[in-house]
């Protein structure tokens, strides 16, 4: 999928309004509007409910960027995702419950912000070990190791191990009043709502950047063809490993973000499903696009969600609909994929391309 | 194209009315609302299809029979799949319809959220019995109508121990020796691990290694091989009933010998079925009765399961159904209580409501339910069957608080 057309009149005469984040100022007022909202309707509006939704919407999101790099950006198959969610989300919860921090960076609220970054970073390098296997194998084999990364990390280390820390067995509990930002404790919806669009925003400005960047085109070189790749100068094993990097990374901000909204945490929370639910995220969304990321992660859970509610005052008329409709939602959500790679194979994300390029160019198209 | 262009905008339009009456959705006044939260699609599954039945069932014979004081219940049913994130939304729906208690699944989601519940004040009738969800200090709305886990396995231990020991040929010769088998990774499986070794510490058992098993395993055959060089008289089993049965039939296939004791959700009619005669002589704890049994009230489960449900033949209806009953019902008689002392808030409810029970005789096979203001664990006392020729028979009947008053007053709380 190219870069969106741009309307009549507009012209680009260096690389620079090329790569700008906001081309038009139609643009910057659409970008406005969403931060309006984002930032002040949904927290208005919304009841915990639905920002329990958006949260849930905003770790997928987490989650999907990191699969959406290896997978839509640098071609390399994973489904061990859940591994490095896990890695960050123990690391953050260990940091924050076992390390001796200093009175006055709990005083202020800096542990958990810290927490993050150090979650980050181990996550990161965590993935790039069980990245090495692609400097020799990719496709299904690829798979098969990155599967790996789930049971070595969850089944093995993190439950017979990290899990015993503290001697509490296999639930780390996590206190009201654990985690707090600055003066705020992270004890509503609302405050996890903020902490997440922050976390979302800051993912989306590091990925976008890094795909404009020539470590970007260097890792959609390797998606294409690595052959070429590596024959064009590109160190290949290299920009995989990044790619590995970046993405557990990111892998690492989703487990210590969604801690904020739990009250304990144990192995259970990370199945290996969830890594295959991610890679779901993005094929629905669209491979290969940010964009198909968000969208992804915005109809698996609002669907789900969508089609519960839809049965509530169905149930009024039909009582037996309610535990009829138990079985009845994860088949209408299986059929909902079928239709979807059916009719759209190229995902959400090419569908919001195409209604951009139609009121971009409306009512010239050339 | 014209009528299937209007048969999907009839489609779109009835989903999206139907979506907007379920977003704004707000019940009569008579009623009272209650949450369910089942697994009818994941890992628990195999258990939770027949549990989520047995609650609606449940809940029709509890309005039928003049609901809570005359007012009748809406019960708002919803399936999770066992993916913890979903749980957690779902629990705030509950609280935007406005649901007074809830009727909750495994141990997973109902440890996340505890603090929440608390928070929020809302009684949390769990499917997990989970020890640590016992102490009101800790998790004041978290409640069951069950033996708690670690109360299980200590009772299972103790009943072999006094029944099945004496009869073994190495008797009074060495240590009886014990090894468990588990999903070390899953919170429900792992929760009673520690308890059940104490209990065996305590009556001189040899631990053998913990074998590791999924909830989802079909094949065991290496931890079996494993434990072959231990020999092992006796193997608690924690999971569920398709992963339990594995390892019966694995154990039984390589001649590990060894005696079987079995937790609540991995010891149903179903178990037979699955691991052939690798299941006779299996001994398990079922604090209700089996379904069908000649025990009171049970001919209700019987005939509400046969009216509402034809379609699922009787003879594949199980124990769960019994214990989803025994959720409904005990957490019918916590409102009717508090619903006449004229407070059906969350505070009320467990105050008012769960907190007065004193030796509260629901029926169907279970021992009377006490809870305070101190203690949430409702029975001290486990009722341990085994499956023998073809039919599941009591066992024993181990009263921990009455064999080791301290202990259960001071030690064993909570964990």
């Amino acid at each position: 999928m190219s870069t969106t057309w741009l309307p009549c009149s507009v012209y680009h005469q260096d690389y620079a309004q090329d790569h700008r984040w906001w081309q038009t100022k139609f643009i910057k007022g659409k970008m406005i509007l969403l931060f309006v909202i984002l930032f002040v309707v949904i927290p208005l509006v919304a009841d915990s409910y639905l920002l329990s939704i958006c949260n849930l919407i905003g770790y997928t999101v987490l989650g999907a960027l990191g699969v959406q790099l290896l997978i839509g950006f640098c071609g390399q198959i994973t489904l061990g995702h859940a591994a490095f969610i896990a890695v960050g989300a123990y690391t953050s919860t260990l940091l924050i419950l076992e390390f001796p921090w200093p009175k006055f960076m709990l005083d202020y609220g800096i542990a958990y912000p810290v927490s993050i970054i150090i979650a980050a970073v181990v996550a990161g390098i965590w993935s790039v070990l069980f990245g090495l296997p692609s400097a020799r194998v990719k496709g299904f084999y690829l798979i098969l190791t990155t599967m790996a990364a789930q049971f070595i990390t969850v089944d093995f280390i993190i439950t017979q191990y990290v899990s015993q820390i503290g001697g509490r067995g296999q639930a780390f509990s996590l206190p009201p009043g654990t985690i707090k930002v600055g003066p705020w404790v992270i004890d509503s919806e609302l405050k996890v709502y903020f902490i997440m669009l922050i976390m979302v925003i800051l993912c989306v400005i590091i990925m976008v950047n890094l795909l404009r960047s020539s470590v970007g085109r260097a890792w959609v070189a390797i998606r294409d063809n690595d052959i070429s790749a590596e024959v064009m100068g590109i160190n290949v094993f290299k920009y995989k490993l990044m790619a590995f990097y970046v993405a557990g990374f990111i892998g690492g901000i989703a487990g210590a973000f969604w801690i904020s909204n739990l009250a304990a945490i144990s192995p259970e929370h990370f199945p290996w499903f969830w890594s295959l639910w991610l890679v779901g995220v993005i094929l629905i969304g669209g491979v290969g696009s940010i964009h198909g990321a968000v969208f992804g992660s915005i109809f698996m859970v609002v669907v789900m969600e969508g089609l519960q509610l839809a049965v509530i005052p169905l149930a009024d008329i039909y009582p037996k609909l309610f535990i009829d409709f138990l079985y009845i939602k994860e088949a209408a959500f299986g059929l909902a994929i079928c239709v979807f790679m059916i009719f759209e194979p190229k995902g959400l994300a090419y569908r919001w391309w195409q209604m951009k390029n139609y009121f971009n160019l409306w009512p010239f198209s050339y | 194209m014209y009528i299937r262009n209007l048969w999907s905008k009839v489609f779109i339009l009835l989903i999206a009315v139907a979506l907007i009456a379920g977003f704004f959705s707000i019940a009569g006044a008579a009623t009272i609302k209650i949450g369910s939260l089942n697994d009818m699609t994941g890992a628990t599954s195999d258990v939770g299809k027949d549990y989520a039945l047995g609650i609606s069932e449940a809940i029709r014979y509890i309005n039928d029979t003049g609901g809570i004081n005359g007012k009748q219940i809406k019960l708002y049913q919803f399936d999770y799949g066992y993916r913890i994130p979903e749980a957690l939304t779902k629990y705030n729906l509950f609280k935007r319809l406005k649901c007074v208690a809830i009727l909750g699944w495994g141990t997973g989601d109902t440890e996340a959220l505890a603090p929440t519940v608390a928070r929020d004040k809302i009684p949390y009738v769990s499917a997990s019995y989970s020890g640590h969800l016992c102490k009101p200090e800790k998790t004041p709305y978290n409640l069951f109508f069950a033996t708690d886990y670690s109360t299980q396995s200590r009772g299972l231990i103790t009943a072999w121990f006094d029944k099945k020991w004496p009869q073994k040929p190495d008797y009074g010769k060495r240590k009886p020796r014990i090894a468990m088998c588990y999903m070390s990774a899953s919170p429900f499986s792992s929760s009673s691990i520690k308890a059940a070794k104490e209990q065996a510490e305590m009556l001189g058992f040899e631990i053998g290694p913990d074998q590791d098993v999924s909830l989802y395993a079909i094949d065991t055959k290496s931890q079996i091989l494993a434990l072959k060089e231990f020999k092992p008289d006796v193997l608690l089993h924690t999971n569920t009933v398709m992963s339990v049965a594995a390892t019966l039939r694995d154990s039984y296939a390589l001649g590990l010998g060894a005696d079987n004791l079995i937790k609540c959700w991995g010891y149903d009619e179903n178990l037979p079925k699955l691991a052939g005669r690798a299941a006779e002589g299996a001994i398990g704890c079922a604090p209700w009765a089996f379904f069908g049994m000649d025990v009171p009230l049970m001919d209700k489960v019987v005939e509400y399961a046969k009216k509402y449900n034809p379609g699922i033949p009787m003879e594949k209806r199980t124990v769960h159904t019994v214990q989803a009953w025994a959720s409904a019902l005990g957490l019918a008689e916590a409102l009717k209580r508090a619903d006449k002392a004229g407070d059906l808030s969350g505070e009320g409810i467990l105050k008012k409501g769960f907190e007065t029970m004193k030796d509260f005789e629901i029926g169907l096979g279970i021992a009377p339910a006490t809870f305070t203001a101190t203690d949430h664990r409702s029975q001290s006392e486990a009722k341990i069957y085994e499956y023998k020729n073809g039919k599941f028979s009591l066992l024993d009947e181990v009263d921990l608080k009455k064999r080791w008053p301290d202990k259960w007053a001071n030690e064993w709380l909570g964990w």
